[in-house]
């Protein structure tokens, strides 16, 4: 446990460029403004770790990296998304405050390896405790003379910044981000064409999530089969979960990928004095909800949260004791995803708040013996119609209650009140 | 682009790699649903109501954002394509209002088109539907937005044809609004096309509001001629009135796009001060009467006063210019049938000794593919809306623009350099840049230009031009009465040449061009304007003229023509004071749409039209009226049985005229110089009188504007009055330098 | 308007991005003027703030009401941003939510009399292991209980 983005979290000052350094930290780095290190063998190592994307799309980083034309004559960046704001998720703010050096080194590698000479670092508005711990990481680190132009008096140069969000869920979407990076509002863009070809400010960028960039370092600093070989098979390394809800101890954990979920639960204290599993969302509360049985037999990673039925998202596992009431749940949900629908596309913009407000009628003793089916339809035609994931966000919940927790649904629609709460 | 193969439901298609989808089902005749998607802005994807399904793609995707590629294979009406186009139908419906009988949209919806197609006949949302405040956006555009779909067309039309992002798409999620900013109205001067643009009910016009159904009207192509350009427009009628102007296509006039004069200037149509009855003026006093009576009062006059005394070289016409080619043919032939060369159209030239003579040698679609233009003395924005845009384009790919203006004026686009100069010091500029032209290439330097000093900014001007490959000259409106204009035309025509640039002359406006393809000018021996109001004329025939307008030196002219002993014959579409005072028979003639007729515009295209509706009242076309004239002064050559035979007899003769003076005089004058000229909206006598135009910010320009050190000199200040306009103190002016733009008759010009 | 202070700090956002891209600077910079304008953006501000940037009004009125951190309406000296989605709901964030709303005698959405608080659910945070949580300022609040927030409200001046 807590072998890489969290490895230094026992120490003093963890987020410091002595305890970063005294376990390594810029090693890598250092070896690459010596020209120890080529682009090539770097994205081999990325390829091998099995590195995927861990802001919750699970792209390969090393092949993501790939993509990008680095030899274009123009500028190309490079982009933190720590714009966390999956409800259920907080392990980039951690990585922020506790380990932000990793990020930078981790984004100047991404940097080196594309090409890209600036990078911006994407922080949501309100993690202010964690812009001001970037912000003394990136100072401490230019003062020691590892970003800027010609560092080192070699040919690399890395420019890195920190950009604010404002408050708005869509800017942890990619485009979004790009859109809200450049002043706008953020509105997710169509693709094709894809960022690594028209990014920022029209150029080729990439953009990673905080805890894909943080864990670049020791990847390459221990190789990339070290890594693979702490997960499973199409899931390499170990992966940041965030253990909410009705749990004893709810907490972030480093852990290996593959671990099986009632391990996980156990490492959060289990399931609060009393009362039994009922419900978990494993990815976040984008991806499909589980019920407790399937939920114990499943392992945390990549495939066999497909397996479960669900995905494995940001790693954001909400714990749902037998006190919940699903309606009310759902409801909660579908009225994060109408307040944050960015309102660009017809199918988001309208499709949300009629999914929220046929569940609001439901949950006020108002619900209609048909609106279960009209739910299933309207969520349904919302997935797959929208610009941005953000469509099929908002409708999986709403797919997945209803198909495990229908029975809870009708019994709300009929007698006007929570089957659980009465 | 490469030529491929893609198959599209079924049938093979050939493209180009990279097109985008919708443009091949277009091109194809394939029906593709979709309201966000505008073939002249970018794309938005937003609607999602184009989802087709393309073969091996996971999701539907949508056919305005999706490139082609060979060997695709997409289906438009599978079951999948129908099942994602009915889901976003029905969406867009649930907080759409059903308010469809009362809005001005019915029957040319979008919405009611495609649902028809896609819709459902039962809703299944019980909800509250959305209700949205509107804005008050200005004169021209009413906002209904409860009916607003958010297609984002209109904001990206701000964005990136009028160039002033004004409506934003403001909020999120379902609260998303539809807005301006500030409520002070909207700016541009191509705001009606968002109207166009809006496939819903959410942008309609504001003086057409609840007047029809669109259906009840019928719609006959026409061409606009408040400007150079002869915009492409439908008028669309009913029972004999013009109720609205939409654009028409027209991709190498105006593209897709008019310009808000184009559009609501019909509304001066049904003006209370339109000219409806014949009149003479018998003993002082004007009497309606029958028109042939009132012509055989003018044939009278005429003969009185200059056939039967052998005086005909003491007749003069002059005319609008916004007359139409037929009716300065007609005019002209009927002067030069009776022996008078004394014709002249220029009325607003101070100087025509010193007057521009400049051709242009550029089309319209040819100034989007300019790498660089130089515009000198013009506001192009507001005088010449659809040339600025094509303009406004050139410099999006790339192109860099110049500018050497008295003002600064609000240009929507970025300017390479923006030169203010005193009028006074333009053509020695110009002399500067075509010394420094010289200069470079190696040319030997004439006399006239050894003094010149050459200053930097003649000399970059001169470079750019020099390097590139593709350049423009454009001549603009505020050279007219420059005093060293004639020099400033012939220093442009010389640079032009030695840089290899075209040239664009915008110094005359409205219907100008057909006036000189008509030879609407002195012949030999002939008087020009200012000459004959100074020759004490026996009579005169005058078009469509508002002398406190349209002359230059108003003053003397509405004296000159109020002589007891000139009689005149006026033909108007308007009534107007000083012409009742000066005339002796009004003759009312059709306006705009009620004539056939052709306009020429500035790249030389003729343009003919037929009339939309009936001339109103007792009024009459002014070629016929002119015809009529001809005839009972049994003039031979004047059997025309319409106006499509003017026009061939004018398309087969030729006037061109010919570039003169070879002195240019290049020093820099002294004393202040006054820029006059009528405001954007108040260019033409129909314009004037479109009320909804009239209450626009741009209708609302009235103004002298010059800097502290002008009005010191002038002892004038803030709000006073100078030559009967505000005095508005301006440091974006140019020393010695007053800007006039009256938008009101002030009887005075200089 | 804008104070120099304030100028001073949106141009040292502005720096962070390339010539020409000083509109990427406009979040920060309405944040920078609501700050020093009672907490709120009115159109007056938002357009300053649109001309320091050289960006159109209506670009800049886009970004202040598309975005949660901004205020269009009075707010308190303190925004007490109490999340009550999913992970926290399922600790108790309505029931707290309550809890203070009594104490302080006002609902979510309306200032205390003395304009001292206000407070406005949101939507997550992004400290879900420490739910339920508040956000006032910079500051986040996890772990809450009635006692916590009692002391904590007790002690914003």
């Amino acid at each position: 446990m807590n072998e890489v983005c969290f490895k230094n979290l026992d120490q003093k000052d963890p987020w410091s460029l002595k305890t970063y350094e005294a376990s390594g930290g810029y090693s890598v780095w250092r070896k690459i403004l010596k020209g120890e290190l080529t682009p090539e063998q770097i994205i081999d190592e990325l390829k091998t770790s099995g590195l995927r994307g861990r802001g919750g799309a699970g792209f390969p980083t090393g092949l993501k990296w790939s993509f990008m034309p680095r030899n274009a004559n123009m500028q190309k960046y490079v982009v933190c998304n720590s714009d966390e704001g999956e409800p259920g998720t907080c392990k980039d703010r951690d990585i922020l405050r506790f380990n932000p050096h990793s990020v930078i080194e981790g984004m100047a590698i991404g940097g080196f390896v594309m090409n890209a000479t600036k990078g911006y670092n994407y922080i949501r508005g309100e993690f202010m405790e964690p812009f001001y711990r970037f912000e003394d990481a990136l100072k401490e680190a230019y003062d020691a003379g590892l970003l800027g132009e010609n560092i080192d008096g070699s040919s690399v140069s890395f420019d890195l910044y920190t950009h604010l969000g404002a408050g708005a869920y869509i800017c942890g979407e990619e485009t979004a981000l790009l859109e809200s990076l450049e002043g706008k509002k953020g509105q997710p863009r169509f693709k094709p064409p894809f960022p690594a070809n028209i990014g920022l400010f029209g150029m080729p960028t990439t953009i990673n999530n905080t805890e894909s960039f943080a864990s670049v370092p020791d990847i390459l600093a221990k190789g990339g089969q070290w890594f693979a070989d702490i997960g499973v098979a199409n899931s390499g390394g170990c992966k940041l979960f965030s253990v909410t809800g009705h749990v004893n101890k709810p907490e972030n954990f480093e852990v290996p990928m593959g671990l099986p979920f009632k391990d996980l639960l156990e490492m959060a204290g289990g399931i609060r004095e009393g009362r039994t599993l009922k419900a978990v969302i494993p990815g976040g509360s984008s991806t499909p909800v589980l019920t407790a049985e399937v939920a114990m037999g499943m392992t945390m990673d990549y495939d066999g949260i497909e397996k479960a039925g669900s995905m494995l998202g940001a790693g954001s596992v909400i714990i749902m004791d037998d006190s919940t009431c699903m309606v009310e749940a759902l409801t909660r949900l579908a009225h994060f995803y109408y307040d944050e629908s960015c309102g660009q596309c017809t199918p988001c913009r309208e499709g949300t708040g009629w999914l929220y407000r046929v569940l609001k009628r439901i949950m006020d003793g108002n619900g209609k013996a048909d609106d279960i089916d009209l739910l299933m339809s309207v969520q349904d035609k919302i997935m797959g119609n929208t610009i941005c994931a953000l469509g099929d966000a908002a409708a999986m919940p709403v797919e997945s209650f209803l198909r495990n927790f229908r029975e809870e649904f009708e019994y709300y629609i009929e007698h006007g009140k929570s089957m659980v709460k009465g | 682009m490469a030529d491929i193969e893609i198959e599209i439901d079924g049938n093979l298609v050939n493209a180009k790699a990279g097109e985008i989808l919708i443009a091949v089902t277009d091109r194809e005749g394939i029906s593709v649903p979709r309201f966000c998607y505008h073939k002249k802005l970018s794309i938005a994807a937003n609607c999602r109501m184009c989802l087709v399904d393309v073969e091996g793609a996971p999701k539907p995707q949508p056919a305005c954002s999706t490139p082609i590629a060979d060997g695709m294979k997409i289906h438009t009406q599978n079951e999948k394509a129908k099942a994602s186009q009915k889901a976003v139908m029905e969406f867009l419906l649930i907080n759409h209002p059903l308010d469809c009988p009362i809005c001005d949209q019915g029957g040319e919806c979008e919405l009611q088109d495609v649902a028809m197609d896609y819709g459902s006949d039962v809703s299944r949302f019980t909800e509250g539907k959305r209700i949205v405040a509107d804005s008050d956006i200005g004169a021209l555009i009413q906002t209904d937005m409860t009916r607003c779909i958010h297609c984002t067309r209109c904001v990206r039309f701000g964005a990136e044809v009028a160039g002033i992002m004004e409506m934003g798409a403001t909020g999120r999620g379902e609260d998303l609004k539809i807005e301006p900013f500030l409520e002070e109205g909207i700016q541009s001067e191509l705001s009606g096309n968002m109207i166009d643009v809006c496939p819903v009910g959410a942008l309609t016009s504001k003086p057409f509001r609840y007047e029809l159904r669109s259906w009840q009207m019928n719609a006959v192509s026409n061409v606009a001629r408040h400007d150079l350009v002869g915009s492409n427009i439908i008028t669309q009628t009913y029972k004999g009135k013009v109720k609205r102007i939409v654009a028409k296509d027209n991709e190498s006039i105006n593209e897709t796009w008019i310009s808000d004069r184009d559009r609501f200037s019909y509304e001066g149509l049904s003006h209370e001060n339109r000219l409806l009855a014949p009149q003479i003026k018998v003993e002082g006093t004007w009497k309606e009467v029958e028109w042939n009576v009132a012509l055989d009062f003018a044939t009278r006059g005429l003969a009185n006063n200059v056939f039967n005394t052998h005086q005909t070289d003491k007749l003069g016409a002059l005319a609008s210019n916004t007359a139409t080619l037929e009716e300065f043919h007609l005019l002209q032939k009927i002067l030069r049938s009776v022996g008078s060369e004394n014709i002249d159209h220029r009325l607003n030239v101070k100087d025509l000794d010193n007057a521009i003579s400049l051709e242009s040698s550029i089309k319209l679609a040819g100034l989007e593919g300019v790498d660089h233009a130089l515009v000198i003395g013009s506001n192009l924005r507001l005088e010449q809306p659809m040339i600025s845009h094509r303009l406004r384009k050139a410099n999006l790919s790339g192109a860099s623009i110049d500018v050497i203006n008295a003002m600064a004026f609000d240009f929507n686009y970025r300017l390479n350099s923006e030169n203010i100069i005193s009028p006074n010091q333009t053509a020695a500029m110009l002399a500067g840049v075509l010394k420094s032209v010289l200069q470079n290439a190696q040319v030997e330097i004439p006399d006239y230009l050894v003094d010149i000093k050459v200053n930097d900014v003649a000399t970059q001007l001169a470079e750019k031009l020099s390097q590139s490959d593709n350049s423009v000259i454009v001549l603009g409106e505020h050279i007219v009465n420059n005093p060293q204009a004639a020099s400033i035309a012939n220093l442009v025509s010389e640079i032009a040449q030695h840089t290899n640039s075209t040239t664009l002359n915008v110094s005359a406006t409205a219907n100008s061009m057909a006036a000189n393809m008509t030879g609407f000018v002195p012949g030999k021996g002939g008087l020009d304007v200012n000459a004959m109001l100074a020759a004490d004329l026996k009579a005169y025939i005058l078009l469509d003229i508002y002398p406190q307008y349209d002359f230059h030196h108003s003053l003397q002219a509405v004296e000159a023509l109020s002589n007891e002993d000139t009689f005149v014959i006026s033909l108007n579409s308007f009534k107007d004071d000083a012409v009742a005072q000066y005339s002796d028979v009004l003759l009312p003639i059709a306006s705009f749409y009620e004539t056939s007729g052709s306009h020429v515009n500035v790249e030389g295209e003729v343009q003919s039209f037929a009339a939309a509706v009936n001339a109103p009242s007792d009024t009459k076309p002014a070629w016929k009226v002119l015809k009529v004239l001809a005839d009972l002064l049994e003039l031979p050559g004047f059997h025309y049985a319409d106006s499509t035979q003017v026009t061939s007899e004018v398309m087969h003769q030729s006037h061109k005229q010919h570039v003169h003076g070879e002195s240019i005089d290049v020093k820099v004058k002294r004393g202040v110089n006054v820029i006059w000229q009528k405001s954007p909206y108040a260019v033409d006598v129909l314009s004037r009188h479109a009320t909804s135009l009239q209450a626009t910010n741009i209708g609302q320009i009235n103004s002298a504007s010059m800097n502290k050190a002008t009005a010191k000199k002038l002892e004038v200040a803030q709000d006073d009055e100078y030559l009967g306009v505000p005095v508005a103190i301006n440091e974006a002016v140019a020393n010695n330098c007053v800007f006039v733009n009256a938008n009101h008759s002030t009887g005075v010009q200089s | 308007m804008i104070s120099n202070k304030a100028k001073k700090q949106i141009d040292a956002w502005v720096a962070k991005y390339p010539e020409g891209h000083q509109s990427s600077a406009v979040m920060e910079a309405l944040k920078i003027v609501q700050a020093e304008n009672d907490n709120r953006l009115t159109s007056d501000t938002i357009q300053a703030v649109a001309d320091y940037l050289a960006m159109p009004g209506i670009a800049a009125a886009e970004v202040a009401t598309f975005y949660e951190n901004y205020n269009h309406k009075p707010v308190g000296k303190h925004t007490i941003r109490f999340c009550h989605n999913i992970s926290c709901m399922l600790n108790g964030s309505d029931e707290l939510i309550t809890h203070l709303e009594n104490k302080l005698g006002v609902k979510t959405g309306e200032v205390t009399p003395d304009g001292l608080i206000n407070v406005k659910k949101v939507e997550c945070l992004g400290a879900c292991v420490g739910a339920p949580m508040f956000q006032i300022g910079d500051q986040y609040y996890e772990n809450l209980t009635a006692d916590k927030i009692d002391e904590i409200v007790d002690g914003l001046k």
